[in-house]
């Protein structure tokens, strides 16, 4: 029993503490709304915060900024280039001498995103579908639809009801 | 006599070159598993890659020679360590170079406000600021930014908590807001 508590604590430390972290970010981070309405009011905040967005900007274009597709190629020939004679010589050394960069699996799965969403959300709506869930919910609309009539006929009239709600 | 003790020498060394050698296959292991990463963060911070090559070959043949031929305890965390620095002293070779030849050619023209935006420009300004940073600050944001690792293995790597990384990146993008407009109120 005890085991089991201990084996739960990591996971369970690690969602308050993520849970933690998203409110803290929410209510103190700079996209507080307290915090949006200083920066709106407070020139110099602006040009803290303008000067920071231009940081990050550069960072960005330094990361989108590619490279040739052979430089792996080349930094691996010219690295091997210097290495013990029994090293360059290794099998392993020519897969590294002709070695390309190659998307990690996220990246390449990342193209079937948008059909996988796609499917997952047909797959939702027929199980919907198959436990009642739409009947369910025709039946729960007629039966709002009659508790307002019945208020109207309460507050109105049967009559005036009747113009209203057939109309 | 001295014919086969001459052989048994020879295979006495071969044999030993052999274990030098499986016991340094190492090095192309590590390679093969952090090399497209390397050569990002190598191309990220240089911006050119003949620099990149050569700072990748500078890391390895230290790696090479790591302590007596062994194996680092932790390669990953060694291998980057060493590629960034080796990475920001050829940076700081260059902007010293850069401007000692400015000094001595002429004096550059301003660069107009509309160019403050220019990509070229901005990237080549926030490598200077980074070769700028305190060493502490500027492993963090090269390893976090560049290299783009989480910050639970730039603290594994640094020997810090994954939260004072956080506060570091803080710092050092702080640190680089203030130069980098510090320089261009300076050229205004």
């Amino acid at each position: 029993m005890k085991k089991t508590i201990a084996n739960q604590r990591p996971s369970k430390c690690r969602q308050i503490r993520a849970h933690l972290h998203k409110a803290i970010r929410s209510h103190f981070g700079p996209d507080a709304d307290w915090v949006q309405n200083h920066i709106g009011n407070c020139p110099r905040c602006q040009r803290r915060f303008a000067s920071i967005g231009k940081v990050n900007l550069a960072l960005s274009l330094v990361k989108s900024q590619p490279h040739k597709l052979d430089l792996l190629m080349r930094a691996n020939t010219q690295a091997i280039g210097v290495l013990k004679r029994s090293l360059r010589e290794a099998p392993k050394a020519n897969t590294l001498k002709n070695m390309q960069p190659e998307p990690s699996l996220l990246e390449r799965c990342s193209v079937y995103k948008r059909s996988v969403a796609n499917v997952a959300a047909c797959i939702t709506i027929l199980f919907l579908m198959k436990i009642g869930v739409f009947s369910f919910m025709d039946k729960f609309q007629t039966e709002g639809q009659k508790v307002i009539t019945q208020y109207y006929v309460n507050q109105v009239g049967e009559d005036l009801a009747n113009d209203i709600f057939t109309a | 006599m001295r014919g086969s003790a001459v052989s048994y020498g020879l295979i006495w060394d071969l044999a030993v070159c052999e274990t030098v050698d499986k016991s340094q296959q190492w090095i192309l292991s590590a390679m093969q598993k952090h090399g497209p990463e390397l050569v990002t963060m190598l191309w990220r911070i240089l911006g050119n890659e003949q620099d990149v090559c050569d700072a990748y070959q500078s890391t390895f043949l230290q790696l090479a020679h790591y302590q007596s031929r062994c194996k680092p305890e932790h390669t990953k965390a060694y291998i980057f360590r060493t590629a960034s620095n080796v990475a920001v002293s050829m940076l700081r070779r260059k902007i010293a170079e850069k401007e000692r030849l400015s000094t001595v050619v002429a004096k550059k023209p301003l660069r107009p406000l509309a160019n403050e935006l220019d990509s070229k420009y901005l990237q080549e300004r926030l490598r200077g600021c980074i070769a700028r940073l305190p060493e502490h600050l500027r492993s963090v944001i090269t390893l976090r930014d560049l290299a783009e690792l989480s910050y639970a293995q730039i603290g594994r790597m640094l020997g810090i908590t994954a939260a004072t990384a956080r506060v570091y990146r803080c710092k050092a993008i702080q640190l680089l807001s203030v130069w980098m407009n510090k320089e261009k109120r300076e050229k205004l």
